[in-house]
């Protein structure tokens, strides 16, 4: 059995690591690799007015959407009934039941909603939106309480569509992910919080998951801001991508806020110490100026010594930790301390396993 | 001066190693990184969904936000959030009203959040400006 278990190394720059060697495994691998393979997406869209139509058909073709049209309320549901499952329905707020009906401008338009709520009854998880051209703000687009979760699209700029597919996208991801995937992204998110040392200010992976996941709804429908993520990408590898550049970037504003001689950047203890009766209490909370005292020295030389200490019944995973320590590649620890490549990989794990995202520390 | 070196390296060989460990965890098989957290007596389920339940709050936090901002008829472009410093920043393109996100904690303040779209009085403010 071969594991890979190269150590990657990152891009300063990029913040993503180069793309891992494939090796085939008798195990279950969905670790994250950057390409996708992904068949285009299907839409549904329910709109009788035909220069709607063409802006849609246009806008859901630049997404890499398939998509299938129809021209009142009845029609919709024939088709979704035939066609369905659909990445998205877009529905008219104003469609018509049948053709040839004309449409009361005055009146209450609900065929759009009706529609909408039969196809709720088909699958309570169809991601749809509705298009409410007509009306200023969503407040003003009356609609049954059950529909109020369904995003509108009141504005025929581009970028409100693309925003709402992305989102949907973004939210299928996040739902689609494995046990074992949230498992690892939770893990990565701790490691590489406590890397981060005092520069975490407090925080936790926690906070930088949900950073990164934030950072990719922002940047859902930009590439300029936020985190923007390509669908044809693999969303865990998308995520801790983020991760890594949310977390470089902590580092960064720390460091500057110690450069400014900011009290505020000792304030938060990364290392919580117990008192005899138990109360946390941090060493550094009297330190205020950029010099760091004695103390910090201490913890981080004493966190280095624990993490030391926990392999000192394992020679291997005792050179091995000293070799990451050092700095050294993985071919560097593996030449240094004669490990072939499968032994190297037992290491890492039996390291893993000591050391584990908290291990042994208190929080 | 030796107390800084020494704490800088300390620093770095840390974060290196810890760096490092994420790393290796995302090339571990499925069943090593759940069995790894059978191991530590947690449960990887309660785990997964747990970490499930942060992103969905994520999602939440920030449909909230659009939610809010579409009932009080304010128009933002996506496109245009600006990051600085923790915090995303934009305005209404109708009314100019701004609004900010803080991403760690999901604050939201701004004018926009508090009181409808105004319409077109920003343009017709910014009309008169240029005038």
């Amino acid at each position: 059995m071969t594991h890979l278990l190269s150590l990657i190394d990152t891009h300063p720059q990029l913040g993503r690591p180069n793309p891992p060697l494939i090796v085939q495994t008798p195990e279950t691998h969905s670790t994250p690799s950057k390409r996708k393979n992904a068949s285009p997406n299907t839409a549904l869209v329910v709109e009788n007015d035909e220069s709607l139509v063409k802006f849609f058909k246009r806008c859901l073709e630049h997404e890499d959407y398939e998509a299938t049209f129809a021209a009142n309320s009845e029609d919709g549901l024939r088709l979704y009934r035939d066609c369905a499952a659909f990445n998205v329905v877009l529905i008219s707020y104003s469609v018509p039941r049948e053709n040839g009906f004309g449409i009361d401008c005055l009146g209450p338009q609900r065929h759009g909603t009706e529609l909408a709520m039969s196809i709720r009854e088909i699958n309570r998880s169809q991601p749809m939106i509705i298009v409410a051209l007509d009306y200023r703000s969503a407040s003003e687009v009356p609609r049954p309480s059950e529909l109020m979760d369904i995003p509108l699209l009141t504005d025929i700029s581009n970028f409100q569509l693309r925003h709402l597919l992305a989102k949907i996208e973004i939210d299928r991801a996040m739902g689609a992910l494995t046990d074992s995937q949230l498992v690892r992204l939770k893990r990565f998110a701790d490691y590489r919080v406590r890397g981060l040392g005092r520069a975490a200010r407090g925080r936790t992976g926690q906070d930088l998951l949900s950073e990164a996941c934030l950072r990719t709804l922002i940047g859902a429908g930009s590439t300029r801001e936020g985190r923007h993520w390509n669908k044809y990408v693999d969303f865990v590898w998308h995520l801790t991508g983020a991760m890594r550049s949310i977390s470089n970037g902590w580092k960064r504003q720390f460091e500057a806020a110690v450069r400014r001689k900011e009290p505020e950047a000792y304030l938060i203890p990364t290392f919580p110490i117990q008192d005899a009766v138990g109360r946390e209490y941090s060493p550094l909370s009297n330190v205020a100026s950029g010099d760091a005292g004695p103390e910090q020295c201490l913890i981080e030389k004493d966190e280095e010594d624990r993490v030391l200490a926990m392999s000192k019944d394992d020679a291997e995973a005792t050179q091995v930790l000293q070799g990451l320590l050092d700095g050294l590649k993985k071919d560097g620890i593996m030449s240094k301390y004669g490990l072939d490549e499968n032994q190297y990989a037992a290491v890492v794990k039996r390291i893993l396993k000591l050391v584990g995202a908290n291990g042994g520390r208190k929080r | 001066m030796r107390n800084m070196a020494d704490k800088k390296n300390n620093e770095e060989r840390l974060e290196r190693l810890m760096n490092r460990l994420a790393e290796s965890v995302l090339e571990l098989s499925d069943e090593t990184v759940l069995a790894e957290v059978n191991e530590s007596g947690t449960d990887p389920a309660q785990e997964a969904e747990t970490t499930r339940l942060v992103l969905r709050q994520a999602s939440k936090n920030f449909d909230s936000l659009e939610k809010r901002l579409c009932n009080l008829g304010h128009a933002i472009d996506s496109n245009d959030w600006h990051y600085v410093d923790g915090t995303y920043d934009n305005y209404c393109l109708s009314c100019g009203a701004w609004v900010s996100f803080e991403t760690a904690t999901g604050e939201i303040q701004g004018e926009a959040f508090d009181r409808s779209c105004l319409g077109n009085a920003y343009l017709i403010k910014r009309q008169e400006a240029s005038r």
